[in-house]
């Protein structure tokens, strides 16, 4: 399979499950809300060493949110609830809390998981915190220097979130990869459901599980997508390849993250590209394969196992 | 008929058969069990005239059944009790009707195309009244002998109300279009009371840890005290909520506007607020 002359490598991406929240902060501008969703966002790349994983989903104007004031929402990311409710706590707290006139609301309200991030937050007011229900939904106003925070207790689990979709950029030169990979986040951003954790949606450190020298690591540099290391590993890198990048998506479902793929695959096939593949780990990762054909088609995916 | 975000398509209609003198007491009337019941059924249901019960045919046309949503028209200020204990489902009334209606109800909706009679709303504990008229004495508040007002739910009257709106109410949102009467939120435990209109005299007495929000002029009790004046961002989503779940005009100078809050009341002590909206 080709688009526009470059190559479809007939592979898939191979992804887990993970728990997730939206977050819906809100701020008196744009600009501070934005502040809030970055520091809370802030080395959530992987959850390898960040303990989760975590970016900023979209921006929405004031007539969407709940106290229609401009708001950014963020996905976060663990492996399971329990998790997922320690570092909202500590996220929310430190980053959220912490910034000037923002609000924090669930942005999915309808889900039946519940992690009570808000009910453990609301202690900061000391016993000044009152509670309010709206619609029945709980809200705690928690009084600061500025006036009152006001953030939701709960928050919504989406317990069938997927972490790992992913697709890698093979091009003749770094300057191209870096361009096509920019082509394809411009291309996702703002897209429901789904977020690219790493710097600027993009990863040029691709792991596989473990590694070959040292037994402790957890994960090291996919050696057979580096193309130093072409005549000394088991490489993938096609010839004429010199560069090779990885977006990495996480989503809320598995369809908002093939969404996504198509359209940053596509956007991503552009001059001095060679070569589209994705990351795979013959199965011991996780249970949801991506296959890029499939993607592309716009078929629905299937859970392998 | 609709109300806000919703077309409400009866599956129950009772038809008042002619104007009552005599006070009707439909307080016992299942509204919850119609979902199980045909036509002929409903109309074997007892309503208590002078206290006498009489099946429900004899004073309504009743037509339809087997479904959660219910009409009632005609004549309806000599019915009083209607939704009481409502749990769910969903209840429109055309016109004025009396009182006690909603009394107790845990759960669904019930809608007043005008205006309601006393008691409205007392000791309610969860789903949603919405008068687009006025209201009697004691909107959502304790029964006779009741410790607690209402507990849940939310209470939307366009229009004003009369004394003692609130009384003793511990949770709950109780929003007034328009003016009220005396002893507004009198002993409140907790809860919020939005008022748009003027606020009668002695608001919040007795005030533990509820908030009145005024925006159409309070007189603030010597047993309160200015915290300070500042944008409560709760009051924000509230106001946004009022417009988008009950279709209620509320000026951007007030879902964005600035609000003294006094704290009170001292003479109980409480952890209650006014909040007073401050004109631009």
């Amino acid at each position: 399979m080709e688009i526009r002359g470059v190559a479809i490598e007939d592979t898939f991406a191979e992804a887990f499950g993970m728990r997730a929240v939206r977050v819906i902060i809100t701020a008196v501008s744009l600009r501070w809300a934005r502040e809030a969703a970055l520091k809370m966002t802030g080395f959530a790349t992987s959850i390898i060493g960040c303990r989760c994983e975590a970016a900023v989903e979209r921006e929405f104007p004031p007539s969407e949110t709940p106290d229609s004031r401009p708001g950014v929402s963020v996905l976060l990311f663990t492996m399971n609830s329990e998790d997922l409710g320690e570092r909202l706590i500590e996220r929310i707290g430190q980053t959220v809390l912490t910034c000037p006139t923002t609000s924090c609301f669930d942005g999915l309200p309808e889900s039946p998981d519940r992690v009570a991030a808000g009910r453990a937050l609301r202690a900061f007011g000391d016993g000044f915190q009152i509670s309010k229900i709206l619609g029945g939904r709980r809200y705690w106003r928690v009084p600061v220097m500025d006036g009152e925070f006001l953030l939701e207790e709960t928050f919504g689990i989406q317990k069938r979130a997927i972490g790992g979709g992913n697709f890698l950029i093979l091009a003749e030169d770094a300057v191209h990869a870096l361009a096509a990979a920019e082509a394809a986040v411009a291309a996702i951003a703002g897209m429901p459901g789904v977020i690219l954790p790493f710097p600027g949606g993009i990863a040029r450190s691709g792991s596989k599980v473990g590694a070959r020298t040292y037994s402790n690591m957890i994960a090291s540099t996919n050696d057979a997508y580096c193309p130093t290391l072409t005549p000394l590993t088991d490489s993938k890198v096609p010839r004429g390849v010199n560069a090779v990048l990885e977006i990495v998506l996480d989503g809320l479902s598995a369809e908002a993250i093939a969404a996504a793929m198509r359209v940053g695959i596509d956007a991503a096939c552009r001059p001095g590209v060679v070569a589209i593949s994705a990351g795979n780990y013959g199965g011991k990762l996780g249970p949801y394969q991506f296959h890029l054909s499939d993607v592309i088609a716009g078929r629905p995916m299937e859970r392998s196992r | 008929m609709a109300y806000v975000g919703r077309v409400f398509r009866p599956g129950v209609t009772l038809t008042l058969r002619a104007s009552a003198t005599s006070p009707i007491d439909a307080s016992a009337l299942p509204l919850d069990q119609f979902v199980e019941l045909d036509e002929a059924a409903i109309a074997k249901l007892e309503v208590r005239i002078a206290y006498q019960s009489v099946p429900l045919g004899d004073i309504f046309v009743v037509r339809g059944g087997h479904s959660a949503s219910v009409r009632v028209d005609g004549a309806l200020t000599h019915v009083h009790g209607l939704g009481t204990n409502l749990a769910t489902g969903e209840l429109a009334i055309e016109g004025s009707v009396g009182d006690r209606v909603g009394a107790g109800m845990t759960g669904g909706r019930i809608y007043v195309a005008g205006s309601v009679g006393d008691d409205a709303g007392i000791a309610m504990r969860g789903g949603v009244l919405e008068v687009d008229g006025d209201a009697g004495d004691r909107l959502g508040a304790a029964g006779p002998g009741g410790r607690r007002g209402m507990t849940g739910g939310e209470i939307v009257v366009r229009g004003s109300v009369g004394a003692e709106a609130g009384t003793r109410s511990r949770r709950g949102l109780i929003v007034i279009g328009g003016s009220t009467g005396a002893n507004l939120a009198r002993d409140i435990i907790a809860g919020t009371a939005v008022v748009f209109g003027r606020v009668g005299p002695e608001p919040g007495r007795g005030n533990k840890r509820g908030t009145i929000i005024a925006t159409g002029g309070i007189d603030i009790p010597a047993t309160y005290r200015l915290a300070c004046t500042f944008e409560p961002p709760f009051v924000r989503l509230l106001m946004t909520y009022l417009v988008r779940q009950f279709d209620m005009t509320v000026g951007d100078d007030v879902v964005s506007g600035r609000f003294r809050r006094h704290c009170g009341d001292a003479g109980v002590p409480g952890r209650g607020e006014i909040l007073e909206w401050v004109r631009a």
